[in-house]
């Protein structure tokens, strides 16, 4: 007969050891070591950029405007003058650090409403998710737009209207996968042998319920470096002349049939970071909830 | 009141007689010019970045609305082609009293409105005081000179002014002065202008708000033979790529804002024109003179001397424009091509640091519009180009509304800006520049020389037109020597269009007039 | 299965507070925009004395709490106020927009279920292998371009070098729409398949391997039926609250993809009632908005629900 203790403690015994199984095999996971190799790579150009960009990012030469690409100019200039390469490469710097700081305080905010609203549910849940409902019910880049026309153009109000609006996402996501799971049979077991509902929570719904949620960040980085781009095509983004790949790609639509790389190039940069951020998630996703194996 | 050179002006007054004698002959060959030529029928289609606000001509000052309600609401006298003189229109002619403070117009004969009714002094009279009673919520400050205004009989209208006033013509050809049904036809004024009618070639038709607005050809419209189109639709397309995409695709005729870029591989393109037109347009650099250190005119020059105008005609435009030597534009009677403000010059422009108040240099901050690329650019090449001499310069961004408020609350240290002139004469833009008077503290510069007030004073009142040559020479002078405003550069208008479009015009005040165009098939 | 669905007319009623508190926000949040209305219209143009006449015949210069509680009263009439901008009815500009963008987004929906569901399948029943690349290469790929650039690229290659469909605009009449419509939504359904294809998957593969699949497999449910029934059904859930967040996400997102196409939808409504500092029509689109938002989450969990009947929503704490 399985008692909810016998159960409990199969389940503890199984998932410890299925850990230890995709922890000793995290180098093997495809996806994981992916994301790892280009977001590292990303991040390392973003660092040494002033080492590596061969020149200011931001230095004119308006007679050197428009230039194709070239042993001096590898990516040719833009309308200014300026390398594209060392615009590329310092632009680096910018987005991968406004995409994730944009990112980490909505997830963390987000996700603990969220659990706490699914967890509990009734009264709180109910007040939290109208709360939840009430900034849902703002659309996204109008928020943003009127947000940024307050606080002014800038990025530090970029941040602040971005967080404004996406921590809600988490919050609906989080609460769903944990109204979901706690009704699960594992979850019914645990409090019938007497486990707290913090400890439950944290230790063995979190894990499981969170690999949407970091699915969904990962994408969401990505998403804001979109959000970024698109503010920059409203004329309400990183400010010039700042290197920045949402304004390179803006600043090069003009040229699309004769320097189609300006806006081409930064372009596809932000699918390869895209790329390396989901593999990143995906990997991660795995090393959370190790129930679920590939 | 002003002293009035009374034989000077009986010897204008009946210059200007002749003159408008000899353009209503030439207004008339018009109108009896050969259908051949001329292809009848066809709808233009006409692609804007944005829609109109409203079709009241008295209250509304965006471009999309009047372009629009030029069509279809016609004033008393219309300015030429070329921008430098007023041809008649509604009107055949006028006379003007020996001191200048009467003028008695004459209206033109069998015009009608677009229901029938025939127009005539009373829809005169209405229409002008309809301007005047919005006062300064609307154009009303426009007839500010006007004291009454009155209906002789059926065609003569007389217009007393307060003062002598050389711009009262002009000031008539203005759109808000356009004739309207005397007590909109039995109408409220807003149920009225709903559904505007006038005397133009064009009658309303239809508006989707945020798509589409329609107008159909008048039949009955008093010059005959015109308007060779069958309509016209105004599509809202904010985004200029898309624009471009469709005119090259034949799905618009006309997109009225291509990028600059875009222009030459345009014109080579087959079936697409890129055409530029001259304009009143003048872009400039505005200084806070109540913020420290541009209330030093050394600084000031500084600033002026250091910025390479070409590079940005090259860079900006394209190389579609002309480096600025005046407060006037060529395209403004009485431009001045001689005056000489500052131009290029590094040398200078340290000379000019080093004599200022601030000879090591200083930070400070340019203002523009968020979500122009022009903008953006003139402020990147003038950063560059400031530092040059020493002065940091960092760019501050905001939206056309709060950027408008900022220069109000004279909270700004630089600000681009731009002007284009609504009526063919310097009036309008002088005192709205140097004059405190004006309304905006000297284009929100608080620019107080009371030397060039006065000169711009005079010139107002002055209608001979060498004295008043002689007066605005004076004023574009001593403004480029003080450098309150750091002139840019004069930019066209441009507009892309399919080659099956004929005849389309652009004044350099902006408008253009579509009883003229046809479209082939 | 009706008895389940006893928690809508609550949820209803919670929207009003909802509601309330997204007008007050916006009300307030859109008063602290530099600049009103009367500086917009006027333009260049702009004096203080202007602007001083412009901004009191508007009424823009009463006390706040006056002009929202006025705003209030004429909610309570159905009056949504008049435009400060067009002095027309806002009620009138917000349901000349609804159509179009509500088209949009229904069809951008179909589109993207299409694209997704079988991607999604194809990846999770072989995990790894080619379907599965290919899947996840689409996803990857189509997350990282900005949906502007998508749209001009659509139009580059489908309009413009073959001209299948029209270089933006709405048409007229319902049938022109969904052919101006088809490339807008295409656009939008490559943006949101990417999140809808990765969850979808990742909820199949966790269903697949389940004890629960595993017992239907063995009482000889096989192929579509099982997909349909077991598979899809539980995989869904958590997909179904991503896609009622980009639902809520996209109809005031929708902006960029207007913008390309030249659609007068509800984004570009209210980006240029905020430009304009038209705060009638601000907050009647927000309401508008809001409210379907609203009633966009009352449904995503009506299906929430219909897929899992495990999930009690009107219940409490878990024992």
């Amino acid at each position: 007969m399985t008692t909810p203790t016998t159960a409990l403690v199969g389940l503890k015994q199984r998932r410890r050891a299925s850990r230890s199984r995709s922890l000793r095999a995290w180098y093997r996971n495809g996806s994981l070591m992916a994301g790892i190799v280009i977001v590292g790579l990303l991040v390392l150009v973003a660092v040494l950029a002033p080492v590596i960009a061969p020149y200011d990012p931001i230095a004119q030469h308006l007679e050197q405007a428009l230039e194709s690409p070239s042993a001096a100019h590898w990516l040719g200039t833009d309308k200014y003058g300026r390398d594209v390469l060392s615009r590329l490469i310092w632009g680096a710097r910018v987005d991968l650090r406004v995409g994730f700081l944009a990112v980490l305080i909505p997830f963390v905010v987000g996700s603990v409403i969220g659990a706490i609203a699914g967890y509990v549910g009734g009264i709180v849940d109910t007040i939290l998710m109208r709360i939840v409902d009430v900034f849902f019910a703002f659309p996204f880049y109008v928020m943003v737009i009127v947000l940024v026309f307050v606080l002014g153009a800038g990025e530090t109000s970029i941040y602040l209207a971005i967080a404004a609006v996406s921590w809600v996402s988490y919050a609906k996501i989080v609460r769903g996968e944990v109204i979901v799971a706690r009704q699960q049979d594992y979850v019914v077991a645990a409090r019938l042998g007497g486990m707290s509902h913090t400890r439950l929570l944290v230790r063995h719904i979190a894990p499981n319920v969170m690999s949407q949620a970091v699915i969904y960040a990962m994408s969401d980085i990505v998403m804001d470096i979109m959000a970024i781009v698109t503010l920059g095509y409203l004329g309400l983004g990183i400010e010039p002349p700042t290197a920045e790949w949402g304004s390179m790609i803006v600043d090069g639509q003009e040229f699309i049939t004769t320097q189609w790389q300006q806006t081409t190039i930064p372009g596809l940069v932000v699918v390869v970071t895209s790329l390396g951020l989901s593999w990143l998630g995906d990997g991660i996703s795995d090393l959370l909830s190790p129930d679920r194996r590939r | 009141m002003r002293q009035r050179n009374r034989a000077a002006v009986a010897a204008v007054t009946a210059a200007a007689a002749l003159v408008l004698a000899g353009c209503s002959a030439g207004g008339s060959a018009d109108t009896g010019t050969a259908a051949g030529g001329h292809p009848k029928g066809g709808v233009l289609t006409m692609a804007r970045s944005a829609d109109i606000i409203s079709m009241d001509n008295t209250t509304t000052f965006d471009n999309n609305s009047i372009h629009v309600m030029q069509q279809i609401m016609e004033p008393l006298f219309n300015v030429s082609a070329d921008g430098k003189e007023l041809e008649p229109w509604l009107a055949t002619s006028y006379d003007a009293s020996e001191d200048g403070k009467q003028y008695t117009i004459h209206l033109r004969k069998g015009v009608e409105f677009s229901n029938g009714d025939p127009m005539t002094a009373k829809d005169v009279v209405f229409s002008i005081n309809a301007d005047s009673a919005t006062g300064s919520s609307g154009w009303g400050y426009i007839n500010a000179a006007i004291d009454k205004v009155s209906a002789v009989d059926d065609e003569t209208v007389r217009i007393d002014l307060k003062y002598a006033w050389a711009p009262l013509i002009a000031d008539l050809s203005l759109f808000s002065n356009a004739i309207v049904p005397a007590d909109y036809a039995g109408e409220s004024k807003k149920e009225f202008y709903t559904h505007p009618i006038g005397t133009g070639p064009f009658v309303w038709d239809s508006w989707k708000k945020g798509q589409s607005l329609s107008l159909t050809a008048n039949d009955d419209y008093w010059q005959k033979g015109k308007p060779y189109l069958d309509g016209v639709k105004w599509t809202v397309v904010p985004d200029a790529n898309t624009r471009k995409l469709q005119v090259q695709g034949g799905q618009v005729d006309i997109d009225d804002t291509p990028d600059w870029s875009s222009l030459s591989s345009l014109k080579s393109a087959s079936g697409v024109n890129a055409e530029t037109f001259k304009s009143t347009q003048i872009d400039y650099i505005a200084f806070n003179q109540q913020r420290k250190p541009f209330d030093d005119v050394h600084v000031r020059r500084a600033v002026a001397y250091a910025l390479d105008r070409k590079a940005m005609v090259k860079a900006v435009l394209f190389g579609n424009g002309t480096t600025a030597n005046s407060l006037l534009s060529p395209g403004t009677p009485y431009y001045d091509a001689k005056a000489d403000g500052p131009t290029f010059d590094v040398e200078q422009a340290k000379a000019e640091l080093a004599k200022s108040s601030k000879p090591n240099g200083f930070t400070t901050t340019l203002l523009i519009r968020s979500g122009d690329p022009n903008q953006t650019s003139i402020a990147q090449i003038m950063q560059s180009e400031l530092k040059e001499i020493g002065i940091t310069m960092q760019i501050k961004q905001l939206d056309p509304t709060a950027n408008k408020q900022a220069r109000l609350a004279g909270d700004f240290d630089m600000a681009w800006s731009a002007w284009t002139m609504d009526i063919p004469d310097p009036d309008e833009w002088t005192s709205f520049a140097v004059d405190p008077e004006g309304g905006s503290n000297s284009a929100f510069t608080h620019y107080d020389n009371p030397d060039v007030i006065a000169v711009n004073k005079q010139a107002q009142k002055e209608t001979d037109p060498a004295k008043r040559q002689e007066l605005y020479s004076e004023l574009q002078q001593k403004t480029g020597d003080d450098a309150f405003l750091a002139y840019l550069y004069y930019s066209p208008y441009v507009f892309a269009s399919t080659d099956k479009v004929n005849d389309f015009h652009v004044t350099p005040l902006g408008n253009y007039q579509l009883a003229d165009v046809s479209k082939a098939k | 299965m009706l008895h389940r669905l006893r928690f809508i007319p609550g949820r209803l009623l919670q929207a009003v507070p909802v509601a309330f508190g997204v007008t007050i926000i916006v009300f307030f949040l859109s008063h602290l925009l530099p600049g009103n209305a009367a500086i917009a219209l006027l333009g260049e143009r702009a004096t203080k004395a202007s602007v001083a006449a412009l901004t009191e015949q508007l009424g823009l210069d009463r006390p706040l709490w006056e002009q929202y509680f006025r705003f209030l009263g004429q909610i309570v009439h159905g009056n949504l106020g008049t435009s400060l901008t067009y002095q027309l009815p806002v009620g009138e500009l917000v349901l000349q927009a609804v159509p179009v963008t509500l088209s949009l987004l229904g069809l951008a929906l179909v589109m993207a279920l299409v694209i997704s569901i079988p991607l999604a399948s194809l990846a999770a029943s072989r995990p790894n292998r080619a379907g599965d690349l290919v899947a996840r290469g689409f996803t990857l790929v189509g997350q990282g371009m900005p949906q502007f650039w998508v749209g001009i690229m659509l139009i580059l290659l489908l309009a413009v070098n073959v001209r299948a469909f029209p270089v933006g605009g709405y048409g007229d009449g319902a049938g022109a729409h969904l052919y101006f419509l088809f490339l807008p939504a295409l656009t939008l359904a490559i943006a949101m398949s990417p999140t809808i294809i990765r969850s979808l998957r990742a909820s199949m593969i966790g269903v697949l391997e389940s004890e629960y699949v595993g017992t239907a497999k063995s009482k000889g449910a096989a192929g579509l039926p099982l997909f349909r029934d077991h598979v899809l059904r539980n995989a869904a859930i958590p997909t179904v609250s991503i896609i009622g967040v980009n639902l809520g996400y996209l109809v005031g997102g929708s902006l960029v993809i207007e913008k390309v196409f030249a659609l007068p939808g509800l984004g570009s409504l209210m980006v240029n009632a905020i430009f304009a500092r038209d705060f009638p029509t601000i907050q009647g689109v927000t309401l508008f908005v809001a409210i379907f938002v609203v009633v966009v989450g009352i449904l995503t969990d009506v299906v929430y629900t219909m897929l899992d009947p495990r999930v009690d929503l009107a219940g409490g704490t878990t024992p």
